[in-house]
């Protein structure tokens, strides 16, 4: 049965609210708990902080922070401890949050993650990831989205049409951000695969069916690489399902998060 | 004026339909469309027609691109040794090297070393940062671009004048021992060229006193580019810097007659054509300034692009025209510009050989000699380029040029 609504209705109250789901965003969203992030809000406590480098404050000490095990080591050692974490991340977000993992799973209830860029499956010529570096955004919604007419919540270079030249500016810092931290190897570090296994929380890997940035098959695959994950497909969706599919995405997590607490409760 | 031959060695035989659907020449065209056989055919030519430009009395350049049917130099410090191998006389210019798409300085250091070590000082050595779309092939960071440019050179300076054994440990480039064999036999190291606009650039590049090279911008801004080198190498302390300092880029025909120069000529703008890149390979992330990069996104970079032929002639830019015509014309680029060196290319696309050849001869045969002299005693000339005339702000010059 596809998850809808009411399904995430019923499974909100057996989710703890008190708990907190931090959330690494992917490149070329725009800021805030856009789509299911806002549902997921009403059931916990949900923050998505922007990454250095991607128009905040610690934007200029973050000048020479070169990979994402920088942002990893940032986000380990800035937040705070006693509270339950779930930690979700999406795309490029997801790749962060895996480095958190491998380095200190035991300080989080749970991992989500959602078509996370990171780890090199395929050969040297298979291209796994899209080069969203190279190609023109109307390409990246193209092949991000089930829809590309429903596109909204991204922001790149000249994209939505209309830009003033000031948040052109800001869209082409983000992605010299991502340069900084991905650029080569592009939106993966091999040191990561290795350390996988250290994984051991409760994982929900999510993925669009429609998603031609990380295919469905990359997703399903690195999911199989981690000792406790379970793997959902989001019919009908793309790269972005928390955008493209908030209600799925929503039912899918509060679902996943449910199971776990009562998987916990049981042990 | 010294003047250059230069030819990119296109390789014109890419189908319009093929050209199209690849977004242009450049880095994503894939090499089924190369013809090995005509390939080799192409290269004897441009050779020749380097070995003749040397026996004419120019001074040689070469240059490199990569993954692009526009330009078969690959490297251009083979190509150099492919130059030198055939000529005996002119000067070969290496420009240049593009820096942080190169793996390893040190191995810069030692390829310049030879060049200059087996032609007993025929090398100019040109540093550039890359044009922007370089980054695709060589898949280095854009970001650090010109941290890795600077870098690379300190350590490639360091590698032909620090005479003992040296370790380099720094941001970008690890070495635990180097020192070069052969040295270079130009003492302390061969000149050195940068081209380039934008205002770091330009202003480091005068700071250290080496040679400036505008490619293809108009009179005007090459002009504001010098007017900025010649203040920040004053700034420096350095003495006010005479035209050799200075070179500049332009495309050449000369003909007998203004109608044949500007029928042939008129290929040359084969070079110029827009090919469709996306705004990613025209402005990597991080390349350039936030501001430049808006400027790329708008259209507005690389203007000459979108010139008219007749626009380009009557500016300049192609020097085309009788040997009469182009004289008065680099006789308005020096006194616009104060340049003292003049690299031209001679050949673009579908342009014969005989057409080049042609050219070439008549250039020097009429046109050398003519503009030889000039900026020779720059210090006794009173133009409006000389520091003491020039008292307006300098603006900072948004690229006409083209890299």
């Amino acid at each position: 049965m596809p998850p809808g609504r009411t399904e995430a209705g019923v499974t909100m109250t057996e989710v703890d609210s008190a708990d907190r789901l931090l959330f690494l965003h992917d490149a070329d969203v725009v800021p805030g708990p856009v789509g299911a992030l806002a549902q997921l809000a009403e059931q916990l406590v949900v923050e998505v902080p922007r990454h250095p480098g991607f128009g905040t404050e610690l934007d200029d000490a973050a000048r020479d922070w070169d990979s994402v095990a920088d942002l990893a080591q940032h986000y380990l050692s800035t937040m705070p401890a006693g509270q339950p974490t779930h930690l979700a991340g999406a795309g490029f977000g997801g790749w962060i949050a895996l480095e958190m993992a491998v380095r200190a799973a035991d300080r989080f209830a749970s991992l989500i993650l959602v078509a996370p860029y990171g780890v090199k499956l395929f050969g040297p010529t298979d291209r796994e990831f899209a080069d969203v570096l190279l190609l023109d955004p109307v390409e990246v919604v193209e092949l991000g989205w089930a829809d590309p007419a429903a596109c909204h919540g991204l922001r790149m270079p000249g994209f939505p049409p209309g830009q003033d030249d000031e948040q052109i500016e800001r869209a082409f810092l983000d992605r010299e951000a991502l340069c900084r931290y991905a650029w080569k190897p592009f939106m993966h570090d091999p040191r990561l695969r290795r350390w996988l296994h250290l994984v051991t929380i409760p994982t929900l890997v999510i993925a669009g069916e429609r998603d031609r940035l990380v295919s469905p098959e990359h997703s399903r695959q690195l999911a199989g690489l981690l000792p406790s994950a379970r793997y959902v497909e989001l019919p009908g969706t793309g790269h972005y399902p928390y955008l493209e599919s908030p209600d799925a995405f929503t039912a899918a997590v509060t679902s996943f998060l449910a199971t776990r607490q009562k998987m916990g409760a049981e042990q | 004026m010294r003047c250059y031959h230069f030819t990119e060695m296109p390789y014109p035989y890419v189908p319009p339909d093929v050209e199209e659907a690849h977004r242009g020449l450049k880095y994503f065209m894939p090499n089924r469309y190369y013809d090995p056989v005509r390939g080799y055919q192409l290269y004897q030519r441009y050779l020749d027609e380097y070995e003749l430009a040397d026996e004419l009395g120019y001074d040689l350049m070469v240059n490199e691109h990569h993954q692009s049917a526009s330009t078969l130099h690959v490297s251009a410090t083979l190509s150099a040794a492919s130059v030198l191998a055939r000529t005996r006389r002119g000067r070969v210019l290496v420009l240049g090297t593009p820096l942080p798409h190169r793996e390893s300085p040190v191995r810069v250091a030692e390829e310049v070393a030879y060049l200059d070590a087996i032609s007993a000082g025929r090398i100019i050595c040109g540093f550039v940062r890359g044009v922007q779309g370089e980054t695709w092939p060589s898949n280095q960071n854009p970001v650090h671009n010109m941290d890795m440019f600077v870098e690379a050179h300190d350590l490639i300076k360091e590698a032909w004048t620090n005479h003992d054994v040296f370790s380099w440990e720094g941001r970008f480039y690890h070495y635990r021992y180097v020192s070069i064999w052969p040295r270079p036999y130009q003492q302390p190291h061969p000149p050195i060229w940068v081209s380039g606009t934008t205002r770091a650039l330009v202003e480091w590049t005068a700071r250290h006193g080496y040679t400036l090279c505008n490619l293809l911008g108009t009179y005007a801004d090459t002009a504001a580019s010098f007017r900025l080198y010649r203040k920040a190498a004053m700034e420096a302390g350095l003495p006010e810097p005479g035209p050799d300092h200075f070179a500049y880029l332009s495309f050449c025909h000369v003909a007998p007659t203004e109608e044949q120069a500007r029928q042939v000529g008129r290929k040359l703008m084969w070079y110029l054509k827009q090919g469709k890149l996306r705004l990613g390979a025209i402005s990597p992330p991080g390349y350039s300034s936030p501001a430049a990069a808006v400027a790329a996104l708008r259209g507005k970079l690389g203007e000459v692009r979108k010139y008219s032929f007749e626009r380009l002639v009557d500016e300049g830019v192609m020097l085309v025209g009788t040997p009469d015509q182009v004289i008065a014309r680099i006789q308005r680029l020096y006194a616009e510009t104060g340049v003292g060196n003049l690299i031209m290319m001679n050949h673009a696309g579908e342009m014969t050989s005989n057409e080049v050849r042609d050219s070439l001869c008549l250039f020097a045969r009429e046109v050398i000699p003519a503009v030889a002299p000039i900026g020779r005693h720059w210090q006794d000339d009173d133009t409006r380029w000389r520091v003491e005339n020039d008292r307006r702000p300098v603006h900072t010059v948004l690229a006409s040029a083209l890299s």
